[in-house]
């Protein structure tokens, strides 16, 4: 139990998505204006990252390690998970109107979200079991949405300062992501 | 064709295949799309798709959604930028099944200063005017002033405000003006007006008179309250608002007060782009007829 706490707590903050592995970097930016969209597409990647990650790893050691395919898992992992986002999009459309507005519209934006695909990747080349890729897809999850929901607080109130012209927009929005991987380094050694 | 070939290609044949079946199969099993949602994404179709929010909808389709659950949300909540486009409103209309007046609602913004205030003190706080207006009441002598930090142009959808950099004063650009009443809601000094788009003229000021401190003679350009424009004026174009103590034209009757233009000593009745060509003296000036022309 331990054991997937510390991958868990590892994947969130030490080994954290954005911030040290350089993955989902395109809604880090585009996706973080506002702190109400940051925090439903983090949520929206934590769900399709679960759902992946318990569907890809039973799909790699039942299906594809047997047959001496390990070498199509990129091929075999985007297709499954472009279907899987499909139905869950498809499900939320039809059952919760009201969640879609929230989350739906983000989905789409998710299907070829390399933190998603990258999540399942880390968990079969660090040989998780299944319930620690689980414990890993929720910890990587919850680091995105932490990270995106820190960055857009951080986005709403730079809007509002004095910043010089020349930094305004994208600029100053590199900088405090730059100080914010060096705050998540210090997390670096605590676990895993 | 090796083994290791044949069995990759039916790896991800099969793959692809139990992927597309369970497609199926969930949109089988599912209940069908809410109907109202079907009609929201046609109705989007003829919509602007900028998601600008002027309509108070958060974005174009919930907009829609909204349009496709009662179809009077478009005439009560129009969308502006639809409204410019004259081809597309009459479009959407057909699709919902009745006729939208676009002449109802065509309005525009105008901003009722024309800047030249005096600035008391410097001001080196936060560069917007909601944050500027909280220090003592702003850094300009008239309590009216515009600011001209442009948080009207920050805000506007379609890009149609300016500041005047030498006069420090927002400008509408009737052109591209969609009259959304978005830079009517932000600017702190409640400084824009919506007005009709065929109003041919406004004033330049927004001074009441709650406020008056003898503050008028300050600004070079604000209303001196001499009612010349009034007393200009044989066809009642301009009446005086004794509520704000200040020059009135009726959006109703939209009679072209050429004459007080003229007689403006410190002309700051502005003439908008509605305004007929061919007037410039006061003897010239017919309005009981040009009212017409100018409506029409």
């Amino acid at each position: 139990m331990s054991e997937l706490a510390a991958i868990f707590f590892g994947m969130a903050l030490v080994n954290n998505m954005v911030l040290s592995k350089f993955l989902g970097l395109c809604p880090f930016f585009g996706v973080s204006k506002n702190l109400k969209s940051a925090f439903s597409m983090g949520v929206a990647v934590l769900l399709v990252m679960f759902v992946a990650s318990a569907v890809t790893w039973p799909l790699f050691h039942v299906l594809l390690v047997p047959y001496g395919a390990g070498y199509m898992r990129t091929v075999i992992f985007i297709l499954v998970i472009a279907s899987l986002v499909q139905i869950i999009e498809m499900t939320i459309k039809r059952t919760n109107l009201t969640l879609y507005n929230a989350l739906g519209i983000y989905l789409p934006l998710i299907t070829t979200n390399c933190a998603v695909l990258g999540i399942t990747f880390i968990n079969i080349d660090s040989a998780y079991t299944f319930p620690q890729s689980i414990a890993a897809a929720l910890g990587a999850g919850l680091g995105f949405t932490l990270v995106l929901v820190i960055m857009s607080g951080i986005r709403e109130r730079l809007d509002l300062a004095d910043t010089p012209k020349a930094f305004r927009g994208a600029p100053i929005a590199f900088i405090t992501a730059m100080f914010l991987g060096l705050a998540f380094l210090a997390f670096g050694g605590m676990v895993g | 064709m090796s083994v290791q070939t044949i069995l990759a290609v039916a790896l991800l044949t099969l793959v692809g295949l139990i992927a597309g079946i369970a497609i199926f199969v969930v949109n089988r099993l599912l209940p069908k799309e809410d109907e109202s949602l079907q009609k929201a994404s046609e109705i989007k179709e003829y919509l602007p798709g900028a998601d600008c929010g002027a309509c108070g909808h958060p974005g174009c389709f919930a907009y829609a959604q909204a349009a496709a659950k009662d179809s009077e949300v478009v005439v009560k909540t129009p969308c502006r930028l639809l409204a410019k486009d004259k081809e597309g409103t009459k479009r959407l209309g057909e699709y919902l099944g009745f006729d939208i007046d676009t002449t109802q609602i065509g309005q525009k913004a105008v901003v009722h200063c024309t800047g030249d205030s005096p600035v008391i003190g410097a001001y080196s706080g936060i560069t917007t005017c909601g944050a500027a207006v909280q220090v003592g009441g702003g850094f300009k002598e008239c309590p009216y002033a515009c600011l001209g930090f442009g948080d009207c142009a920050a805000v506007c959808p379609a890009d149609a405000i300016t500041i005047d950099a030498v006069r420090q004063v927002a400008v509408v650009d009737w052109e591209k003006c969609i009259g959304c009443g978005m830079c009517v809601k932000t600017c702190p000094r409640s400084l824009i007006e919506l007005i009709p788009a065929d109003m041919p003229q406004y004033l330049g000021c927004n001074y009441l008179a709650a406020k008056d401190v003898a503050q008028r003679k300050k600004c070079s350009v604000g209303c001196i309250h001499c009612r010349l424009c009034v007393k200009a004026s044989e066809h009642d174009e301009v009446t005086w608002n004794d509520e704000k103590d200040l020059p009135f034209f009726d959006p109703e009757k939209k009679m072209v007060a050429a004459a007080a233009i003229e007689k403006c000593p410190r002309s700051i009745i502005l003439k908008t782009p509605a305004f007929p060509e061919g007037i410039d003296t006061v003897a010239e000036a017919a309005p009981t007829q040009e009212k017409e022309q100018a409506t029409g």
